[in-house]
């Protein structure tokens, strides 16, 4: 059985924060039993620079690439999914976070652990962790996961959460045509509607600082991944 | 002649010039067929009456409708074929922008003599060829 654990790791203009949740996760490498993360810069100015990264571990990789261009977070995952992808070794489990320091380390072992236990996918719920979820984006949250089932069936609770882990059979499925921001809603249309995958939740927290909330989506951008979705729906490939 | 179609027929004319200008002799064809259009317009603007009778040859009431609609038809059509290329451009260039990076991805602090298992630059190189 593979042994160690890929993260799926895009950055866009926030290096400190890249090396913060390094350095987090290369802490808990050993737990895991090795960690390799495919780091995705999106078009950073100036760009990820691999010195100020963690050193390399016999536990504790980083394969880092770069988007001479910014084309999105969901594009920069999906650039991450065919490096790990194409690695020869599978990994036993392909786990996606994100880079500002919101997600926990530590909770990667749990969703790591979904998928030994027979998941095919485990997505992060952040309302059963110890997060600090503010009240404007609860109310975005609680609209967003309605919006979600009713596109995917998929009854989830938590809505656009970028912690999530998959076996690899599962993420071979999960191609990701959206570039922006929408590609979180177009996952979970991949995942609903691949045949016989076995999906949970696990509780994860969500930290939200005043830097994350700056960066992150804003209520605005539900237009935009509406949007994206729709136009992607009549003009792409995007289911 | 009105003030309307005096402002109409300055506008079409500056149209003209401007892309004439601006063009400096490429796409002449182009441009040949943008004042064809545009001297057709200008009749209909300055004798309204022709495209009225036009209009009833085909059983349409106005001059104007006779125009409108079939410009609103390929105005549409024509916003939808831009969308459809510009998505189809920004996957062109995705999938350019993710070749490189794959090619170019490397192992941070790898050693010279990289090992033989799913973290190695030589295995990021291999996967140069997939695309999405």
């Amino acid at each position: 059985m593979a042994s160690r654990v890929a993260i799926l790791v895009p950055v866009r203009d926030d290096a400190s924060g890249l090396a913060r949740t390094l350095e987090a996760v290369r802490a808990r490498a050993p737990e895991l039993g090795g960690v390799t993360v495919f780091v995705v810069d999106d078009g950073s100015e100036p760009p990820v620079d691999p010195a100020c990264l963690p050193e390399r571990t016999s536990d504790f990789r980083v394969v880092l690439a770069r988007h001479t261009v910014n084309l999105g977070q969901g594009a920069a995952l999906e650039t991450a999914r065919q490096l790990a992808l194409s690695a020869p070794v599978p990994f036993r489990a392909y786990v996606t976070m994100d880079a500002d320091g919101q997600h926990r380390a530590s909770d990667v072992r749990a969703l790591v652990a979904a998928i030994e236990q027979g998941a095919d996918v485990a997505f992060g719920n952040r309302f059963m962790g110890d997060s600090n979820v503010p009240p404007g984006r609860r109310v975005l949250l609680f609209c967003a996961r309605w919006f979600e089932r009713a596109l995917t069936g998929l009854r989830l609770a938590d809505a656009h959460n970028g912690f999530r882990a998959f076996r690899r059979g599962a993420l071979e499925r999960v191609v990701i045509r959206q570039n922006r921001m929408a590609h979180a809603t177009e996952i979970k249309l991949r995942v609903s509607r691949a045949p016989a995958l076995r999906v949970v939740e696990v509780p994860v927290s969500v930290r939200y600082s005043r830097e994350t909330l700056a960066k992150g989506q804003r209520s605005t951008g539900a237009a935009a991944v509406a949007s994206d979705l729709l136009l992607h729906y009549l003009f792409g490939d995007s289911p | 002649m009105s003030i309307a179609k005096a402002l109409l027929l300055l506008l079409v004319a500056g149209l003209v010039a401007f892309d004439f200008i601006t063009l400096r002799g490429k796409n002449r064809r182009g441009l040949l067929l943008e004042v064809a259009v545009f001297v057709a317009g200008a009749v209909f603007i300055v004798f309204p009456e022709r495209a009225t009778a036009l209009a009833h040859v085909v059983g349409i009431g106005r001059g104007v409708d006779f125009l409108l609609y079939p410009t609103v038809i390929w105005l549409v059509r024509e916003s939808l074929s831009s969308r459809r290329q510009r998505i189809e451009s920004a996957e062109q260039l995705t999938q350019l922008v993710r070749a490189v990076a794959i090619l170019q991805a490397r192992e941070v602090g790898a050693p010279p003599h990289p090992q033989s298992d799913g973290a190695s630059p030589q295995v990021v190189e291999s996967s140069a060829s997939v695309t999405a």
